[in-house]
């Protein structure tokens, strides 16, 4: 690749990149505010101001240029560092906080705002400015993010986003000068299901989600990388909480799956992770009639007893599993009913989905399928049809023992009312539901917050969740129940954590094979053998 | 009076000419569009090239270095787009050309359009200049009904459309990326360059941007021995007549066709009649109010784009506007400064808020708290916006106040100064 | 929406650029006359649909430019600039004796509707200054009395 420098250190750089962009994939640190990777650039913040000494030709640049819309060539030569870039960088900072109102102490960005940081940095330290500034006022703009237009420096990154990105074109530039404001005009608010967006790529608090308004200052959030389990393209997320709790969820960036972008609904996925009140927070065992709270050993001895009695036929056995279950989740489970009863009765529900598609990027990121496995389920060859077919049929015998993960079925009845005349019936979730309420065991698991997990989205991409908040004390990680009731119902397994499950996975599975869970970890990875959806519909996407 | 050099005010000054397509080939017009089209446009190019034309609109850059840098073989059309927008103050030049002598500069537009391969050629013109848009559609139209445009101008083959577009009020349209921008129906404003318009111009398509008076320098140029005749009417690198428009206190404000080694004393005061009232010279804004302002004793000096700059200052639109013994000066700059910030597009962060600025602390002089702190922060506000901006109204901005401040320091003080 | 004449008027203009969204400023300017002289959020979602543009994006090119008014004009709209070369010889003057006469401020329309007044940079007569527009049409080397007639003629 073609080399040129900054600051005297060689850069690589693609044939028609920016000086910027080929400066920020290696690590340099230039300041911008108007440029993003994913938009077209308008270099009008003029921020990035840099000194091309030598534009390649022997000659230098006759002014300071922006490097966001510099195309490198060979022989550049770049400096960012020396007086003449320091100033522009002062002037423009300077210029920026003429209008800007001193909001930081009640401003939601503070901390991760890099007009903030870039005045520290960069700035002068004081202000000349002595009369009034411009004062444009708060804007509910949408049912997601609000405006603060006193706070805007016009970076237009947001104008770009409705142009470009959603192409619902809600957000304009109206008047010009001193004057400019960026906003929707007149009372329209906006209706695009990415809104959230336009709170992350603004660099000020001018725009800010309303659900995250004056929770918690960001620099009190730990971070982890995971993914929305909010439907199946499965977005790379922040999960940001603090003393265990989760105020919100940020996109990571994964250029394979989502981008830069999540869309609301997966933002406000953050609240289930905060729920308490309808979570399972111990074993249950229903004791006349009743579910009461049981110790671990209690439970998956009551369960070895009862199963002993009843010496159940392969037919007699079924398990149930929605397709929010984890691949580890799903092959222990799998596991637990061939090797303990032989059979392999494991359901799940495959309904229908629509995958979007569109002259937008964005719009291709929700589905219909709001579960983050499904495809992992068809790649361990979980049963299941559109119609519940097989389900009905397996259903018709007389059941003795059924585990239920999760809440598969839910809208169906007639299941519900068989599966309740099984003599006996284990439920492993986390929330309750019309499952825990029918079982006569009740396992507690946790949620995607607490457990690691791999998952594989719709483009047959394995993920991984990472644990970011402390489970609730009483309850285990799925995979570790699966195999602690294998174990009391004869079946010994040595996994010592869910990478362990995965990585038996790759090791006994065609499917998962040359897979390393580091790799998962990280960017993800797609199968190498991959199974084909056929209830995967294809369908123009509305703005 | 001094007499002026008439090239493109050859009808305009004969009372009798009325403009219409019949009085302008009656004094010879189309004889050049005819000659240009047995030629080839590479031959036109380099005509225009040798001649040494150097735009009119206010830039001063070669027009046969602009055309020749047209991008060929894209697959795409090429356009030629004529800059009528003419709002730099003091500027009312184009609007003399259009009105009274339109067939003058369409033929010109019609060469530069046969020069670079353009078949449809779009004047802009400013929305405030309703006459000159009424004379231009009536000129288009008696040129069609002619034959001269549409499918087969003079036997030529080239089929050629003019369309006369109208603005709607904003100074920096005349920007010529700004104008593309507003021709293509969307806000005026500036693009980053590179791509430049003679690679992107109008709707992705190589694009030539130049002014009236320089379009309509053309038949003259393409006549006979026009290269030579053009060259020798000013010194080496500033060939050409050109319309200087007078203003201010002078006696005859006017515009004026003047040969390009004139001296600036003279403009004043054998053409303009010297300062009105029998008041004494205190300074010239030499090229529209972009350009640093001269002082009484710096106007000894032949206004064309070279000398102009080498002192310092530049000649723009040739717009000079003349002020006298009695003018405040820190008026003057504040509506100067009023003017950018009203006109500034927005975009970019130093003119957005630096036209602003700049105007509120010489307001504050006005209103009395000005002092030497704030004298120098004016001139570093103005600085700043120097070479830091997107397009160059930045610049435009800054050299005025810049300018004002250094030549004129004691005016300020008298807003403050108590001893 | 538009009048069958200014409708033949709009057709034209759209077949002379290649993407109909060029012709968006002429077609404004047209509705704007329909309109008496200002345009309302249907005539600029008539002609967002016309050039095939988003209406905020209409929006985006109103507030941009000075001629386009999102409120009616007088039915005399005195356009007085005072940008530099007219300032310099008495267009502020000019402008403040204006206002006093009407007895409303630049930006406003009297009540009767008659008369509004808008403060212009340069107009581009520089060289004949004070210059003012009327309408459509300029008026030049205006001085204050030719201005108190001016509008007395057009107030009968």
């Amino acid at each position: 690749m073609p080399v040129f420098h900054i600051d005297g250190e060689p850069v690589e750089y693609e044939p028609g990149e920016k000086v910027l962009s080929a400066a920020l994939r290696c690590g340099k640190i230039i300041p911008h505010y108007c440029y993003h990777p994913g938009m077209s650039v308008v270099a009008t913040c003029r921020m990035c101001l840099v000194d091309v000494v030598d534009l390649g030709n022997g000659r230098p640049a006759p002014k300071l240029q922006t490097a966001c819309s510099m195309d490198a060539a060979e022989g550049m030569k770049v400096e960012t560092l020396n007086p003449k870039v320091e100033e522009g960088r002062k002037l423009v900072n300077e210029f920026l906080l003429v209008n800007h109102p001193l909001d930081c102490p009640i401003c939601d960005q503070s901390g991760e705002c890099t007009l903030q940081d870039y005045a520290f940095e960069y700035g002068s330290g004081k202000s000349e400015m002595d009369y009034s500034k411009r004062v444009n006022g708060w804007r509910d703009i949408g049912t997601f993010v609000a405006l603060e237009r006193n706070r805007c420096i016009q970076c237009s990154r947001c104008d770009r986003f409705t142009r470009e990105i959603t192409g619902t074109n809600e957000f304009g530039m109206f008047n010009r000068g001193h004057e400019l404001t960026i906003d929707t005009y007149a009372d329209r608010p906006m209706t695009n299901k990415f809104q959230g967006n336009m709170a992350d790529i603004c660099p000020v608090g001018a725009i800010t989600e309303k659900e995250f308004r004056f929770k918690r200052r960001v620099w009190k959030l730990k971070k982890n990388h995971s993914i929305c389990t909010g439907c199946s393209t499965g977005c790379n997320v922040t999960i940001e909480h603090d003393r265990n709790e989760v105020f919100r969820l940020k996109p990571h960036e994964n250029q394979n799956v989502n981008k830069w972008w999540l869309c609301d609904e997966g933002r406000l996925t953050y609240r289930l992770m905060n729920e308490r009140k309808t979570r399972i927070h111990q074993p249950l065992g229903r004791v006349d009639g009743k579910l009461e709270g049981v110790s671990w050993e209690e439970a998956y001895a009551a369960i070895a007893e009862r199963v002993a009695d009843m010496s159940p036929l392969p037919e007699e056995v079924l398990a149930l599993t929605d397709t929010h279950a984890s691949n580890e989740e799903l092959f222990l489970l799998q596991k637990l009913l061939k090797d303990v009863f032989s059979t392999d009765n494991t359901f799940c529900p495959l309904p229908k989905w629509e995958q979007s598609e569109s002259e937008f990027f964005i719009n291709t990121l929700i589905t219909t399928d709001k579960t983050p496995n499904r495809a992992g389920a068809l790649a361990l060859k979980i049963k299941g049809d559109a119609k519940s077919a097989k389900l009905k049929k397996a259903i018709e015998a007389e059941l003795k023992v059924v585990f239920v993960l999760g809440n598969p079925f839910e809208a169906e009845v007639e299941v519900l009312e068989k599966i309740k005349k099984a003599q006996l019936v284990v439920h492993l979730g986390t929330f309750h539901n019309s499952w825990s309420e029918i079982a006569d065991v009740v396992l507690p698991g946790q949620y995607y917050s607490e457990k690691e997990g791999t998952f594989i989205n719709k483009n047959q991409r394995v993920q991984a969740t990472e644990v970011a908040v402390h489970a609730l004390r009483r309850t285990r990680p799925e995979w570790r129940i699966l195999a602690d009731l294998s174990a009391a119902l004869g079946q010994q397994s040595s996994y010592g954590s869910s990478a362990d499950v995965f990585n038996a996975m790759t090791e006994q599975l065609k499917a998962f094979s040359g897979l390393s869970y580091a790799e998962i970890c990280g960017v993800g990875k797609e199968l190498r053998q991959q199974t084909k959806d056929s209830g995967m519909k294809v369908v123009k996407a509305q703005t | 009076m001094a007499e002026e050099t008439l090239v493109l005010f050859k009808n305009i000054r004969n009372p009798k000419y009325d403009k219409s397509l019949a009085a302008y080939k009656k004094s010879g017009g189309f004889k050049s569009l005819k000659k240009v089209f047995g030629m080839k446009p590479e031959e036109v190019v380099q005509e225009v090239k040798e001649s040494g034309i150097r735009g009119r609109g206010g830039a001063g850059f070669p027009t046969g270095l602009k055309w020749s840098f047209m991008a060929k073989g894209t697959g795409k059309p090429s356009y030629l787009v004529a800059n009528a927008d003419e709002s730099e103050p003091g500027t009312c030049k184009d609007r003399e050309l259009m009105l009274k002598d339109p067939h003058m500069f369409l033929e010109g537009l019609m060469i530069g359009c046969y020069a670079i391969g353009c078949h449809h050629g779009y004047v802009y013109v400013r929305g405030e200049y309703f006459p000159s848009i009424k004379s231009l559609n009536a000129a288009v139209d008696e040129l069609y009904a002619d034959g001269l445009l549409g499918p087969d101008p003079l036997g030529s083959g080239f089929n050629l459309d003019i369309t006369i577009h109208t603005g709607a009020g904003a100074y920096i349209c005349g920007e010529e990326s700004a104008l593309l921008d507003s021709l293509e129906g969307k806000r005026g404003h500036p693009r980053v360059k590179p791509p430049f318009p003679a690679v992107s111009g109008f709707n992705g398509c190589p694009t030539s941007v130049n002014n009236v008076e320089t379009l309509a320098c053309m038949p003259f140029i393409l006549g006979d021995n026009g290269v030579e005749a053009f060259k020798s009417f000013g010194p080496q690198n500033n060939s050409g007549t050109h319309l200087v428009s007078l203003s201010g206190h002078v006696n005859r404000p006017g515009v004026y066709e003047l040969r390009m080694d004139v001296n600036m004393k003279d403009i004043i005061y054998e053409y303009g009649g010297g300062i009105r009232n029998g008041k004494k010279l205190k300074g010239v804004i030499p090229g529209g109010s972009s350009s640093p302002v001269m002082t009484a004793d710096e106007v000894d000096v032949l206004y064309n784009f070279d000398d102009l700059a080498k002192k310092g200052t530049m000649m723009g639109s040739a717009a000079m506007m003349v002020f006298d013994e009695d003018t405040d000066v820190v008026k003057l700059l504040h509506r100067i400064t009023r003017f950018y910030a009203h006109e500034s597009c927005g975009q970019c962060t130093p003119c957005r808020e630096g036209t602003h600025w700049s105007r509120q602390i010489v307001r504050d002089f006005l209103n009395g708290n000005g002092s030497d702190e704030k004298l120098q922060r004016l001139n570093r506000v103005g600085g700043n916006m120097m070479g830091t901006t997107l397009c160059a109204l930045g610049d435009a901005a800054a050299m005025p106040i810049q300018s004002f401040v250094k030549k004129f320091p004691e005016e300020f003080r008298k807003y403050y100064a108590t001893v | 929406m538009f009048s069958k004449d200014i409708q033949t008027q709009v057709d034209k203009l759209l077949s002379r650029y290649p993407i109909r969204q060029n012709a968006l400023i002429p077609i404004l300017h047209l509705a704007q006359k329909e309109n008496e002289g200002w345009l309302s959020e249907d005539w600029m979602q008539h002609v967002a649909d016309i050039c095939e543009v988003p209406l905020t994006h209409v929006e985006g090119v109103v507030t941009f430019y000075t001629m386009f008014r999102l409120k009616p004009p007088g039915k005399y709209h005195l356009q007085v600039c005072t940008c530099v070369p007219c300032c310099l010889v008495g267009g502020t003057e000019l402008l403040e004796h204006t206002e006093k006469k009407l007895d409303i401020h630049a930006g406003h329309t009297t009540d009767d509707g008659v008369f509004s007044i808008e403060e212009m940079e340069c107009i581009g007569a520089c060289s004949f200054a004070p210059a003012i527009i009327v309408n459509e049409d300029y008026h030049e080397q205006v001085t204050p009395e030719e201005m108190d007639k001016m509008i007395d003629e057009l107030r009968q």
